[in-house]
């Protein structure tokens, strides 16, 4: 009998842990996770297998539980175990993994190195960056921007590791008149994200300074074994905390998918291009290091203006919750697959989905994100049948079940999943089961907008606008080039200064 | 119809932002609905307490009064009335409320945002205490909260009579505003209107939305007719679009002579120009403005307002000689204004004047504040179409037609008021 050991605790890897309960295989299934979450536990049970409460970043431990356990596969969910070379470990160990070596994950960890690897490769949909390692010349730079009108004024402002999904500030400067506040905000948060910077040791750069653009956003996964590269459905994402796209950045709220592989506001050839992109990543890195990509690559894109499908950052993971929208699809077994790619044979395989649209959304406890302190230690109530019987799927998210009661650990504790012909009805669906998941005592939070009508309306509109745009610049010849004109200084072609600062020094 | 402003800002750090000049601007955006009074309430971040600046003027005098203040929770509102302003009501909770449009149950605004600030300052959660206002009080307004914790409460009369949208700016900042283009003046990200009975309550850690039951849209029609500003979204409506369908339903069999068309500025410039559009007629620019722009229809006295008209309107001769003009307004409301300007084109040669109005017959005041005039100074309101027509001097006068005018925004779910047109009001109250 096969035996498969799963890390991590959330939502995704509820739902990759149901996947693999389902495999025609009849898998014993472990798993580790630095949480008890119900939903994996009882699989767990059920199938024979064992829960570990444990560190899932710590490789040797990882590793010699693999060992003890005597597991087949590996599946690794979230992101740190693979900053950490969770998957270098088991593999050394003998063991399959489905999970990608430490030193290509560096292209999720850090946003400053995959930027780079976009411009040294050429590999388009990449955006104009600069990355500071102290908070002086980070100033300094942003200051002068400001004066001098250049491309560096009008930003994002990210840690420049991959940081929890916290600390991106999105600061669109185009206001002459509201100049002085947007300077201020920007000093300040470059300090904020300096010290919080510091807790990471494994990086040099502190913060990073990109180019801000606007358009619709998606997610494109691919299964990878190093030399072929097979996309997923597209999903989005929905980052803001609130309904009507207001509020701070979350790990995500809730995201669609389908119906069929492009979603309804994002073409085929966006889709084909955006796959060019990632292969060109994978490629890239995997030259950089000498190291086969193996597990799941995903970029989250964005169709902009400048370029069409642009890369806003690469996961080395499935992500929460977009991998409930891809899993909920999957038609293939997950083992075979898994397999296939652990032994570089994913040509071989027929990868297959079905056609239909899903919605998910996360529910979380009030306070999340940005006080987690109020946002855990809730006592869960939820009737699951109920969940069932209004036709969707709940999946255990950030919750720990101890001597029988469930408690919230501080993030979105459960995901709910429908799947229906369109995304409106799915939503229709999820919409019916969010007050159910309730908190004793606590408030929760959840997005009544995502998958409405009326918001995938506005999303088809953005695409509209922007693919005209960028059309335009095709047409022209003119796809992913910035001109800027400072008087006294002449012409100025940013993308030159962005070499000349970031690719040719290192 | 006073321009409302609210900006919230969210998440850690959020104190960082000082949104002051934000809602400046915004209300600097919104002049179209008042430009006599200005209010701003903010919760400051040297005391920690609610702080207001109240003044009657121009928006652009706000400025040096705000100088050197910071808060990261701010509202704001402009206001045609002379000291029409944010309402302070001090209970367990300190509050400040902004309102446009007004209740029924209450003689003016100030007294319903009088009433509306005791029940929301009575210390228990801001939330409830909002849908319990807005089912207590079903009709005619939309509002603004801001209390001394830092939240930023609005919403939409049960009956959804007067705008107000929502948007962002980031990940930071919340933003409701009348007009979608105070939105866009300030960089935020038009999402959506507030639903009719809508009610969200913005803190720094959430936003909670409820609607009241038995909600219903019953937008007012004098907003697409004079009131915003048509590079707005109000009702989820592209005001510019109403317009131009309004110059469409004014052109169409419309086969009175014309050597040119031209609108009295600005308001209807849209209506003009597709009203030309339609019948293959030159539209020209007719007036020259000295000043700022100045709404005449809106003005205090009749003095002040005759003072605005002859300011704003100097017919460029050339345009006008020996034609025969149709002058497009968007609504009569005492006929100061047209009369005034039918005797400047004709001492400047225009042969025949024709004036066509973009709107139906004002007959009727408006019971939920705006500020049409009582009934028996309305000219519409008094006269029979002969007599108007011999009053203001024109050769012939035609309205929209009322029909028209509901067929344009009336959609599922949507039945406009026209109570001031001699139709039905919001509400299906009687007035007299
Ligand atoms: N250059 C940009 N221009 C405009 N918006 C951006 C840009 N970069 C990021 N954003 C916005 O910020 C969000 C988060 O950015 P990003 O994905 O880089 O950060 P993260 O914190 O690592 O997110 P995640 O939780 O997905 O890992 C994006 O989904 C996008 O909405």
């Amino acid at each position: 009998m096969i035996k498969v050991l799963g890390i991590g605790g959330g939502a995704r890897e509820h739902s990759l842990a149901e996947k693999v309960a389902q495999s025609a295989h009849h898998p014993k299934i472990y798993w580790i996770s630095e949480w008890r979450n119900p939903g994996i536990y009882e699989i767990c049970r059920s199938t024979g297998g064992e829960y570990i409460i444990g560190s899932t970043t710590d490789p040797l431990f990882v590793s010699k539980r693999s060992k003890t356990l005597g597991v087949d596969l590996v599946i690794i969910g979230p992101e740190e175990p693979n900053f950490y070379g969770v998957a270098d470990a088991v593999r050394d160990a003998g063991i399959p993994c489905l999970g990608p070596y430490r030193d290509v994950a560096v292209i999720e960890q850090s946003k400053a190195a995959l930027r780079r690897l976009q411009w040294k490769y050429d590999i388009p949909g990449r955006l104009l960056f600069r990355t500071f390692r102290d908070v002086r010349s980070a100033k300094e730079a942003l200051n002068e921007a400001s004066k001098s009108l250049t491309w560096l004024q009008n930003v994002v402002l990210k840690p420049a590791r991959q940081a929890g999904g916290k600390g991106v500030k999105v600061i669109e400067d185009k206001q002459a008149y509201l100049l002085n506040e947007k300077l201020t905000f920007k000093m300040s948060h470059i300090e904020w994200l300096s010290d919080y910077m510091s807790g990471y040791e494994d990086i040099q750069d502190r913060v990073l300074a990109e180019e801000c653009v606007w358009g619709p956003e998606y997610t494109l996964h691919c299964f990878t074994d190093g030399k072929t590269v097979v996309g997923m459905p597209l999903v989005q994402d929905n980052k803001h905390a609130f309904d009507f796209d207001i509020g701070p950045e979350t790990g995500g709220m809730g995201s669609i998918s389908g119906p069929g592989m492009a979603l309804d506001f994002i073409t085929r050839e966006e889709y084909e291009r955006s796959l060019e992109i990632v292969r060109s990543v994978i490629r890239a890195i995997q030259d950089e290091t000498g190291k086969d990509y193996i597990g799941v690559a995903a970029g989250q894109m964005m169709v902009t203006e400048i370029e069409g499908p642009t890369l806003i950052e690469m996961y080395s993971r499935l992500g929460d919750p977009e991998a409930l929208n891809v899993l909920a699809v999957l038609k293939t077994d997950i083992l075979d697959l898994a397999f296939a790619i652990c032994e570089g044979r994913l040509s071989k395989v027929g990868v297959d989905f079905e056609k239909n649209a899903v919605v998910v959304k996360a529910v979380a406890p009030e306070g999340y994100p940005d006080r987690k302190d109020l946002a855990k230690g809730h006592e869960v109530l939820v009737d699951r049948d109920e969940v069932l019987k209004r036709g969707c799927k709940l999946y255990w998210g950030a919750a720990h079940l101890e001597d029988g009661r469930i408690v919230t650990t501080g993030s979105r504790f459960v995901e709910l999943v429908a799947k229906e012909r369109s995304v409106e009805r799915a939503a229709e669906l999820v919409n019916g089961c969010l007050g159910l998941p309730r908190l004793k005592g606590w408030r929760t939070l959840y997005r009544v907008d995502i998958g409405t009508r009326e918001l995938n309306e506005r999303r088809t509109e953005l695409a509209e606008k922007v693919r005209r745009l960028y059309k335009f610049r095709e047409s022209r010849g003119l796809l992913g080039s910035r001109l800027d004109w400072v008087p006294g200084m002449g012409l100025i072609d940013p993308a030159l200064e962005v070499k000349k600062y970031e690719v040719d020094r290192t | 119809m006073p321009g409302l402003i609210g900006i919230c800002s969210f998440g850690e750090g959020s104190e960082k932002w000082n949104v002051l000049r934000f809602t400046y601007y915004a209300m600097l955006a919104l002049q179209n609905r008042g430009q006599e009074a200005f209010s701003i309430a903010w919760v400051d971040k040297a005391t920690g307490s609610l702080r207001k600046v109240e003044a009657s003027g121009n928006v652009e005098e706000l400025l040096p009064l705000i100088d050197g203040s910071s808060g990261h929770v701010a509202i704001g509102m402009t206001s045609p009335l002379v000291s029409d302003h944010i309402v302070e009501v001090d209970g367990d909770v300190r509050v400040a409320v902004a309102m446009d449009g007004k209740t029924l149950d209450h003689r003016d605004r100030r007294e319903a945002c009088k009433a509306i600030g005791e029940e929301l300052s009575s210390g228990s959660p801001l939330h409830e205490s909002m849908l319990r206002v807005a089912t207590k009080y079903r009709v005619g307004y939309s509002f603004l909260v801001l209390t001394e914790k830092g939240e930023v409460g609005c919403g939409r009369s049960a009956v959804g009579l007067k705008p107000l949208t929502i948007g962002s700016i980031g990940f930071d900042l919340g933003c409701v505003a009348s007009e979608s283009s105070a939105l866009d003046v300030i960089g935020a990200t038009y999402s959506s209107i507030v639903g009719a009975g809508e009610i969200i309550t913005m803190t720094p850690l959430t936003l909670k939305r409820d609607r009241v039951i038995g909600a219903t849209e019953e937008p007012c029609t004098f907003e697409f007719v004079y009131l915003a500003r048509h590079d707005s979204v109000v009702f989820q409506e592209d005001v510019y679009r109403v317009r131009e369908e309004v110059g469409k339903c004014l052109a169409r069999g419309d086969e009175v002579d014309c050597d040119v068309v031209i609108g009295v500025p600005e308001t209807s410039y849209p209506i003009a120009l597709s009203y030309g559009a339609t019948r293959r007629r030159a539209v020209k620019l007719g007036f020259v403005r000295s000043g700022d722009h100045i709404r005449s229809a809106l003005k205090g006295s009749q003095l002040e307002r005759l003072i605005g008209l002859q300011l704003k309107l100097n017919p460029v001769p050339s345009v006008v000689d020996g034609k025969n003009v149709v002058l497009i307004d968007d609504s009569i409301v005492r006929g100061n204004t047209l009369k005034n300007v039918i005797s400047l084109l004709r001492r400047k040669g225009a042969v025949g004047v024709h004036v066509r109005i973009g709107s139906p017959q004002i007959v009727k005041t408006c019971p939920y504040g705006t500020e049409i005039p009582p009934r028996d100074e309305l000219i519409a309101g008094n006269l029979r179409l002969e007599d108007i027509k011999k009053v203001i001097g024109c050769d012939s006068i035609e309205f929209l037609r009322l029909e028209d005018l509901e067929r344009l925004i009336s959609k599922d779910n949507v039945r406009p008021c026209t109570g001031c047109f001699g139709g039905r009001y919001a509400g299906d109250v009687k007035v007299d």
